[in-house]
This record gives structure tokens, C-alpha cells and sequence, in this order.
């Protein structure tokens, strides 16, 4: 994930903004790690360079 | 179909991704039309890019590209098959759009709607449409339609019907998918309801086709 896309991506449900937590960067891309929402606290994980921004309700039940 | 959610759908596409994939390479004329007529813009969406056939299309108006799907496979398809220095890809809910206000100048919302399993699921991703859409942002909204060959509907009746449609993978084993059929008067009517303001809308090769911008 680039970290230009923060000033574009918001929170799926309140759409209030994201504090980005990284855990592994690879030559500037964001491999891994958390976005969580300011204002409804939410989490949602950046994983393999993508982020999941699903809605909770829709994410996997259990990890493939 | 009442136990269909959009999860459904979303783990129907995380099964036949790569198959899926291999079988949509091209980007559908009628996009490139319209994006070829629009004024260069920051930030493009392609809502439901399912394996990006239609980022490069974009990357030629917008600086950046925002690749939003629901099914995380079909997201690494178009990762492996796209590169584009512009391409941002997000994990998303059509209808829960993770996307600020006013951050899109153009988007494609191309054969996804139809997939959302209620009405007020369609209506409200309209509405998001309309909501991350800039005061100058344009849409191109496409849906299958009644008046598709292989559909015995009436193509003039006032709405379309749910149904499901197979996905055969290579191995024999069939995938259901969901779809809502539009009707292109429930098409039109479900537009109307919503934040969008429509330009024009039309019905080529079976698939209902609206222009849409943001209400001012």
C-alpha cells in the first residue's frame, strides 16, 4: 500500500479518518499493518500490501 | 435467494478469481468512450475492478487509480496482471464505499451493482457513488439488464428479478453467483432516488448504461 492513498481512504462505516500503524515496509510500500479508525476505534489490517477495508460484518469468518 | 448477503457474493468471487480472471482481459468499448471524453482528474475510481481490466483505461485521465474490490483474489489478480505506477488497491464494500468525500473525479462503476443482493443495498451504493464523487466528478454506471438476449423478460416491465447464474471453473465444479437483473425502468428509477444526477442513460449489448456526476 502507498501512503499517498491515506488522504483518499476513510473509515467504511463513520468515514471519519485512519491513524495508520506500520509494521513492515518494503522500498516505501506498506507491507503490513493496522488502520484504525479515529473515531469509532475499528481496526482494519493491511495485509500482503493491501488494505482491508471491508465493513466488519463482511470480512472472513476465520483466516484462509 | 433470501439467505444471499454480500458476503456470498464476495467468497463466490474469492473462489473462481483466477479462472474469472483469465476470461476478462479486455476493457469493455463502451468504458473506454466514455473516459476517452473526460478532462484529466487526480483521483480515478474503478468501483468493483475485479482484475483491473479497466485501470489502465482510467490511468490515462487520472493520476491515480483506486482499484476497490470486495474479493481480496480478484485484488491479486489485478496486481499481477496491472502495472501501473497509479494503481491503489483497496479491499472494499460497494455499498460502504472506505472512500472521503469529494475524493474522486472519475469512476467507473461497471457490471458490480448487480451483484449487491437487496435494492436497498444497490440504492445505498448509489448514494456513495454520489457522496465520494467531487463537485466535478463523473460516473460511468453499467448493470445487466431484462433486455439481454438471454433473458426471457420483458424488457418494458417495471422491474427486473433476482436470479443466479453459474460459474463453471475449469475442473468441472460450478460456482452460483448472484445477480439482480435490472429492468432498464427499475434501472433509471433507482438512479433517480438517489444522490446522483443523471445525465443520460441508455441499453447497449443487454447492459443498462447511465452517466451520472455528483448533485451540485
Amino acid at each position: 500500500m502507498n501512503e499517498d492513498l491515506l488522504d483518499i481512504i476513510c473509515c467504511p462505516l463513520d468515514k471519519s479518518e485512519l491513524e495508520l500503524d506500520v509494521r513492515d515496509r518494503d522500498d516505501g510500500e506498506i507491507v503490513s499493518g493496522t488502520l484504525t479508525c479515529t473515531e469509532c476505534g475499528e481496526a482494519y489490517p493491511i495485509e500482503d500490501g493491501i488494505p482491508n477495508l471491508l465493513p466488519p460484518d463482511m470480512r472472513e469468518e476465520t483466516t484462509a | 435467494m433470501d439467505d444471499t448477503d454480500a458476503r456470498d457474493v464476495r467468497e463466490t468471487y474469492e473462489e473462481i478469481a483466477d479462472h474469472f480472471s483469465k476470461t476478462r482481459a479486455y476493457p469493455w468499448p463502451e468504458v473506454e468512450t466514455f473516459v476517452e471524453e473526460e478532462d484529466p482528474v487526480a483521483v480515478g475510481l474503478d468501483l468493483g475492478c475485479g482484475n483491473g481490466r479497466h485501470v489502465a483505461v482510467l490511468a490515462e485521465r487520472a493520476d491515480r487509480v483506486v482499484a476497490l474490490d470486495a474479493s481480496r483474489n480478484l485484488l491479486g489478480a489485478a496486481r499481477d496482471r496491472i502495472d501501473d505506477p497509479g494503481m491503489r488497491l483497496v479491499q472494499g464494500d460497494a455499498a460502504r464505499l472506505p472512500l472521503r468525500a469529494d475524493s474522486v473525479g472519475l469512476a467507473v462503476y461497471v457490471a458490480t451493482l448487480h451483484h449487491l443482493p437487496s435494492r436497498e443495498h444497490r440504492r445505498e451504493s448509489l448514494d456513495e457513488l454520489a457522496r465520494v464523487l467531487g463537485a466535478d466528478g463523473r460516473g460511468l454506471v453499467s448493470v445487466w439488464s431484462t433486455a439481454h438476449d438471454r433473458f426471457d423478460a420483458d424488457p418494458d416491465a417495471e422491474t427486473g428479478f433476482d436470479t443466479t447464474i453459474d460459474w463453471t471453473l475449469p475442473d468441472g465444479s460450478v460456482v452460483p453467483r448472484f445477480y439482480h437483473i435490472y429492468a432498464p425502468a427499475e434501472f433509471e428509477a433507482d438512479l433517480e432516488a438517489s444522490q446522483l444526477q443523471v445525465e443520460s442513460v441508455r441499453v447497449s449489448s443487454g447492459n443498462c448504461y447511465a452517466e451520472v456526476q455528483s448533485q451540485a
